[in-house]
């Protein structure tokens, strides 16, 4: 009896789209051996089933128990080069996913894995850093600074110890793309770490991983451990290591002076910058804080060459984009592709429209601070300073879909509730401001509001903007007034009691 | 290398590392804030003090974003000021209603023209309060959350009991952990050593002394030294209608830098307690009969008048008071020298660092701390030794703490784990006595590893060789027999000591209050001087000196073996300077050190003695002998601001004026001389201890018509080169002078022996170890060891008459756990201590900073009679008695066995927490 080698994701998301039924189901026949590997990032299709036919690997999705038989026959399988979603995506950072088995070392070193370390160890750090500054990769977390500029206060900085943290406080509504690293493609995270640990010449790190994550942390820690054992960790004449430390619930620690107070085991409160990290950041000893993302760019630049990246993407918008969409869209999942392409373009390609029978209304980009696009704006390209010039943000690279049932209002209310729920507590603007807007738009939303509430939300959020310690309070203001901006007569009809 | 900035158009001069609020403060452009602070690190939490920096985008606030050459800032227009009016209006819309909101709020909405709070229905601030501190309080609806009181307990004090609690609108600072039960004694029940740094930092009120809500803020303050220990912390008394009500730590106090501790800025009630001496006392039998100054005057002269002719000059001593000022003190020394003609005058520094003077005398040629407080700051290494600076010297402690947190390493040798040897790198816990073989065996790995600082050696010192010579046998190993610590850990602090660059030491009674505490000093000295930390910024031997004037006291002659300055006795210039400027001949045999005194009255040939501000009866040790030894003198004269132990012997008791009542200087143990000031009256016009002197002095056919206590440092600056550059109009410097100060236009010296020592070359005195005067042994199997606690001040006089009392309200004897077991004693349980010479009660306390068979208490309520146990053992040369080492026995009481006055005031313990 021939056994059928089939692959199914075990990403935590994959499992909540059916994957484990699925397994459980499978599991129990004798002609099956089930490999359980990252996602490819389509959850519209998933459960899916994927297995090697002579021309490639060919994918049967959305499986039902009734599908077992013709995934057993090797039939009616679509090949997954053929799906437009994922055809169409530049996947590099992503490039194991839904392929490899995460924890399998010997694939990600079959598929290139470490070779850019294995480039960046032949380098001297000041050229690494020259590579970064060529490849003009700017940070993935949101606020988008030069990587290799961080790098070079790093290396410069005298100190007894330096530190590598990696953001791993993925805490934007709707986001995932660093749980699915962690998840998924554990070694390319490592990877990047002992490339920057090389660079800079640190001798520990810390991944700073949220709560809500255990299956990331579990899969992080046996990836530390296999790595270690594979004597991969040694850099410097030293063992680099790699510690998890899991969060503990607060939104702001994704803020990197909130972080690192966190991880010293304080409050965690936002520090004033500067010093930077870079120079004073955990036990106020030279620290590069990076996203996930920003971490598991960096074996492909150095595996390729900084020119390579910088030949993705716009002008000051290098290298790739992973998006994650969700909301009222057809097809949400995880798209990886150049910056460039236009909102619009990527939610109808990507997307695929909304679901059936929902109306486009909104969308918000870059997590619960983001701003709100109705339709007329949604040409704007994909890319940090377009958004900027917008006055939205990228952010994370999450987007949400409303639509037309959504109470625009209430929407307000609820980022502004959250950011007051999630204030550190530090600055004024920030700890009562949030709070006083929420009041506003809790009396707006029940009918007492008063006409003048609109302007005082406005003054109150130019101060916000202004005058926050951090982005939490300075970007708070943006989703409510974006709201006003574009749905304004969802307020007014508030205002003037007419629900 | 200073930078310009520009601000608001006016160019500044900078220095780098400046904050631009700090150059701006300092230029004297006002930017509004509500979170700096001077004294703590950039926070930015307000955001009232945001600025526009040219050529950089945002509005960063002004106190976090440091300064770069040429910048070019702003920090007002229409739009910051915009953004100041929104946030303040923030503010208020959390406060109570108006009339009730933080002044400082409701003013600076008036400066940014703001009227109306927009917001309607808002959540305001918890009113959540805490008055369980009985020094302050703290109400949370007027507080701004700015953390700045948080900050100050973890920055300035180095305690960490508050903390900010929850998140967003709803952080509050609370102090320790029992509102997170929802309780509302933080305080009391947490780890505050009611410092009040953080009421000092509390920019809306929210956190207030109670004698300020109660009494209502000063409207004047007038600038003085506190008088409780030797650190010299400056404070500026807060004064309404001619009582004091606040007193706050100065900034520019040069040794506090505007840090306190509990005692001195809370600790200063007792000056209006009920039952202060208001009239002199003439003992009538067993009664007291009040009397007036002229009579009491007049007593006091015919008495000692009496004496000196029936007796000899001989026949009277005076104990003067480390607790006076130095003018004070160098009367009384006139007094005994000029009027009655004889040097018995000692001060209280003979029963703690007389062993320290001894010590650093005979090996420097100077006995005083080396280095100024601000050495800490230059320092690579603190060594502590035999000190428990942040309970005794708890501002300097707070600076050690803040020192060794930036990194500095530290090296704590005590037998006791006190708070600073749980936190030092190595914690050298000898046991009692073995000062000077741990030393030696330090000394041994200095020599032996080839640590010694041969340039240094060979250039400023001499007998190098013969100590050598005596460390040779002092192995680590057989050093660990003696000391019980082990040997890697006396050659690992050998080594650091040695090697660090910069070693600084400071010392307390632990090393002085021995059988052979003035070996034990040369033996510290000795370290100092083979690796070369003397003389240089950052390095030196530092006595942490207990009382706020016992450096002056010394200095200005109540010394039975010096005149002021240290001037022999003999010295034929000296003779000659004095009889022209008193008139008089300076008698030349020494005196008698207060011991002697003891024996001299129990041997009747002590007459006559006069004791102000010192109650011997409580104090000294081996009581028993004392109280003897007081009740055969004739005629005995006690001076104090209440009836003490000592008064009960008393013939006549003279009311004293207070510190905060009389002008004056004390020395503090980095010889700082600072001015005190009159801050208040003294009640019933009670006579300053000057003016006493002077009165008596003039009865007995010697007047001294002095004014003003300036005209007594005139004189003594005359008489003394050490003080020779010292005046009151130089004092008025609030750094104050560090003597010596040799002339007048010379700055005073901050840092002593830096190119030479007093007698040319420092000397090495090979000292070998010696056991002390008692240890433990069958009878009495317990080794006590006493001292202070932090909420305490010696005899407690002062300090139980304030409302410290709420927080420590009795001695301890503070016990490990395994001996309480082995005892079956329970937490708190009475317990009988017995000497060989006499027995005391205490309520028995688990603690862990003794080690099993060692015992510690305090001495600071006389119902514990702590010092009855204790022997007349004492340093052979000093004769500063062995208050850290005796033998004891622990007896369990029976609850029967108690007088119900005495289980009263043993039943309480402490709330502090004994940590």
């Amino acid at each position: 009896m021939s056994i059928a080698r089939l692959y199914l994701s075990n990403d935590t998301s994959s499992r909540a789209a059916g994957a484990d039924r699925v397994a459980e189901e499978l599991e129990t026949r004798s002609d099956i051996q089930l490999v359980r590997t990252s996602s490819r990032g389509a959850f519209y299709l998933e459960p899916m089933i994927e297995r090697d036919l002579p021309d490639g690997r060919a994918a049967w999705c959305n499986v039902v128990p009734g599908d077992y038989e013709k995934i057993v026959a090797g039939t009616g399988g679509t090949p997954v080069e053929s799906i437009p979603y994922l055809a169409k995506q530049a996947r590099y950072t992503f490039s194991n996913f839904g392929v490899t088995e995460p924890l399998a070392l010997d694939e990600y070193q079959t598929r290139g894995g470490f070779k850019g370390l294995e480039a960046a160890l032949a380098m001297a750090p000041e050229a690494i850093i020259q590579e970064l500054k060529v490849s003009r990769l700017r940070g993935r977390g949101g606020a988008a600074f030069p990587v290799w500029s961080k790098w070079q206060a790093a290396l410069l900085a005298s100190a007894p110890v330096k530190y590598v943290v990696v953001n791993a406080d993925e805490g934007d509504a709707g986001t995932y793309c660093d749980r699915m690293m962690m998840e998924g493609d554990p070694f390319r995270l490592i990877e990047g770490m002992l490339i920057c640990a090389h660079a800079i010449g640190a001798t520990q790190g810390f991944i700073y991983c949220r709560q809500e994550y255990p299956a990331a942390a579990r899969t992080m820690r046996q990836a530390i451990q296999k790595a270690d054992e594979a004597e991969l960790l040694e850099l410097n004449d030293g063992t680099f290591s790699i510690e998890i430390v899991r969060g503990a619930g607060s939104y702001v620690c994704g803020e990197e002076t909130a972080l690192l107070e966190s991880l010293e085991g304080r409050r965690g409160v936002v520090r004033a910058k500067p010093p930077y990290p870079a120079v004073a950041g955990l036990f106020h000893q030279p620290t590069i804080v990076s996203n996930v993302l920003t971490f598991a760019t960096l074996p492909n630049i150095l595996a390729r060459g900084g020119a390579w990246h910088a030949s993705l993407g716009t002008d000051r918008s290098r290298g790739t984009i992973a998006l994650q969409i969700g909301g009222r869209i057809k097809q949400p999942g995880l798209v990886e592709i150049p910056f460039g392409m236009t909102l619009r373009q990527v939610l109808e390609e990507f997307g695929g429209g909304m679901v059936e029978g929902a109306q486009f209304k909104a969308v918000q980009v870059g997590g619960p601070l983001g701003s709100l696009f109705p339709e007329s704006k949604l040409d704007i390209p994909v890319c940090y300073d377009a958004f900027t010039d917008a006055g939205a943000i990228l952010g994370h690279g999450g987007i949400v879909v409303y639509d037309q049932d959504t109470d625009m209002v209430e929407l307000a209310r609820h980022f502004m509730a959250f950011v007051a729920d999630e204030s550190c507590g530090k600055c004024a603007p920030c700890r009562i401001g949030s709070l006083r807007a929420r009041e506003i738009l809790e009396l707006v939303q029940i009918g007492r509001g008063k006409p003048n509430d609109l302007t005082l939300l406005a003054d109150l959020g130019e101060t916000m903007k202004t005058a926050s310690l951090c982005a939490l309070g300075g970007r708070a203001p943006y989703p409510v007034m974006t709201a006003i901006e574009h749905f304004g007569q969802e307020f007014q009809n508030k205002l003037m009691h007419k629900h | 290398m200073a930078m310009q900035i520009t601000i608001n158009g006016r160019t500044i001069q900078a220095e780098p590392g400046d904050t631009i609020y700090q150059a701006a403060q300092r230029a004297g452009i006002s930017i509004p804030s509500l979170c700096a602070s001077d004294h703590l690190a950039p926070f930015g939490s307000c955001r009232l003090c945001l600025c526009v920096i040219e050529g950089r985008s945002g509005t960063p606030a002004s106190c976090t974003t440091p300064v770069q050459d040429r910048m070019l800032v702003t920090t007002a227009g229409p739009s910051l000021d915009r953004h100041r009016k929104n946030i303040v209006e923030l503010y208020l819309s959390e406060q109570p209603e108006q009339g009730q909101q933080a002044l400082v709020l409701t003013e600076l909405a008036r400066s940014l023209d703001l009227h109306d709070i927009r917001y309607r229905q808002s959540e305001r601030r918890m009113a959540y309060e805490d008055t369980s501190n009985p020094f302050f309080s703290f109400r949370n609806d007027i507080c701004v959350s700015c953390a700045r009181c948080v900050r100050a307990c973890q920055e300035i004090q180095g305690t960490n009991a508050l903390t900010m609690l929850g998140r967003g609108f709803w952080a509050i600072p609370v102090a320790g952990a029992a509102s997170v039960s929802g309780s509302s004694e933080g305080f009391a029940t947490s780890n505050c050593v009611s410092c009040g740094a953080c009421v000092k930092e509390c920019p809306t009120g929210a956190l207030t002394e109670k004698t300020v809500l109660e009494h209502g803020p000063p409207t004047e303050f007038v600038r003085t030294t506190c008088a409780y220990c030797g650190v010299g912390c400056a404070f500026d008394a807060g004064v309404r209608a001619g009582q004091v009500v606040q007193m706050i730590p100065a900034d520019d106090g040069p040794s506090n830098l505007g840090h306190a501790c509990m005692k001195g800025r809370f600790g200063w009630t007792y000056i209006a307690a009920e039952d202060r001496v208001r009239t002199p006392l003439l003992r009538e039998g067993s009664r007291w009969k009040e009397i007036s100054w002229d009579a009491a005057l007049d007593r006091l002269a015919q008495e000692f008048s009496r004496i000196k002719t029936t007796h000899g000059p001989d026949a009277l001593a005076t104990i003067s008071s480390s607790r006076g000022t130095n003018e004070e003190n160098y009367l009384f020394g006139k007094f005994m020298r000029c009027v009655i003609g004889t040097n018995h005058i000692d001060n209280c520094a003979r029963v703690c660092h007389s062993a320290t003077v001894t010590g650093m005398m005979e090996t420097l040629g100077a006995s005083a701390a080396t280095n100024s407080i601000d050495d800490l700051d230059l320092a690579k290494l603190i060594m502590v030794v035999g000190a428990n600076p942040t309970e005794s010297h708890p501002v300097v402690g707070a600076r050690i703490k803040q020192v060794h947190r930036r990194g500095v390493p530290m090296i704590v040798i005590d037998p006791r784990r006190t708070e600073l040897a749980r936190l030092a790198d190595l914690h050298l816990q000898l046991e009692p006595g073995t000062n000077v073989a741990l030393l030696n065996g330090m000394g041994h790995v200095i020599a032996k590893e080839g640590l010694i600082d041969h340039r240094f050696t060979g250039e400023r010192t001499e007998g190098l060789d013969e100590w050598i010579n005596t460390v040779a046998d002092c192995t680590p190993e057989k050093t660990e027999q003696i000391t019980g610590v082990p040997a890697h850990l006396i050659r690992e602090a050998a080594r650091r000591y040695a090697s660090s660059g910069a070693s600084l030491c400071v010392h307390g009674l632990g090393v002085a209050e021995h059988r052979w505490g003035s070996h034990g000093v040369m033996a510290l000295v000795n370290l100092a001087l083979a690796t070369g930390n003397i003389g240089k910024p950052g390095s030196g031997i530092n006595p942490l000196r207990g009382q706020n004037n016992v450096q002056g006291a010394s200095d200005v002659g109540c010394l039975p073996t010096y005149f002021a300055g240290y001037q022999p006795l003999d010295d034929p210039k000296l003779a000659a300077l004095h009889q022209q400027i008193t008139g008089r001949p300076l008698p030349t045999k020494r005196g008698m050190k207060t011991p002697d005194m003891w024996d001299a009255a129990l041997e009747g040939r002590l007459k006559g003695l006069w004791i102000i501000g010192y109650d011997v009866a409580q104090t000294d040790p081996n009581l028993k002998k004392v109280h003897e030894a007081l009740k055969r003198v004739e005629f005995l004269v006690v001076q104090d601001l209440f009836m003490s132990e000592t008064t009960k012997f008393a013939h006549l008791v003279l009311p004293g004026a207070s510190f905060l009542e009389k002008d004056g200087t004390f020395t503090n143990l980095e010889r700082r001389i600072q001015r005190i000031r009159k801050v208040v009256d003294p009640p019933n016009g009670i006579l300053p201890d000057w003016r006493v002197v002077c009165e008596v002095s003039k009865r007995m056919g010697y007047p001294m018509p002095y004014q003003h206590p300036s005209e007594i440092m005139d004189e003594l600056a005359r008489l003394t080169p050490m003080f020779a550059g010292v005046s009151y109009d130089r004092l008025e410097n609030p750094a104050g002078l560090q003597w010596p100060v040799p002339s007048p236009s010379h700055p005073g010296t901050s840092l002593m022996h830096r190119d030479t020592f007093p007698k040319g070359k420092a000397r090495f005195i090979a000292v070998d170890y010696l056991p002390p005067g008692e240890t433990a042994s069958e009878d009495y199997p317990f080794v006590l060891t006493t001292g202070r606690i932090l909420q305490h001040y010696n005899c407690g006089a002062q300090t139980r008459r304030t409302d410290i009392l709420d927080v420590v309200d009795t001695d301890v004897l503070e016990m490990h756990r395994t001996d309480m077991e082995r005892l079956q004693l329970e937490e708190g349980a009475i317990v009988r201590l017995v000497s060989a010479r006499g027995e005391a009660l205490l309520p028995a306390v688990r603690s862990e900073r003794v080690l099993p068979g060692h015992l510690f208490t305090s001495f600071h309520f006389p119902a514990s009679t702590v010092n009855s146990l204790l022997s007349s053992s004492a340093d052979e040369s000093s004769k500063c008695p062995e208050y850290k080492v005796s033998a004891v026995r622990v007896e369990p009481v029976q609850r029967e066995e108690l007088d119900a006055e005495d289980e009263t005031e043993l039943r309480h313990i402490r709330r502090q927490l004994i940590l």
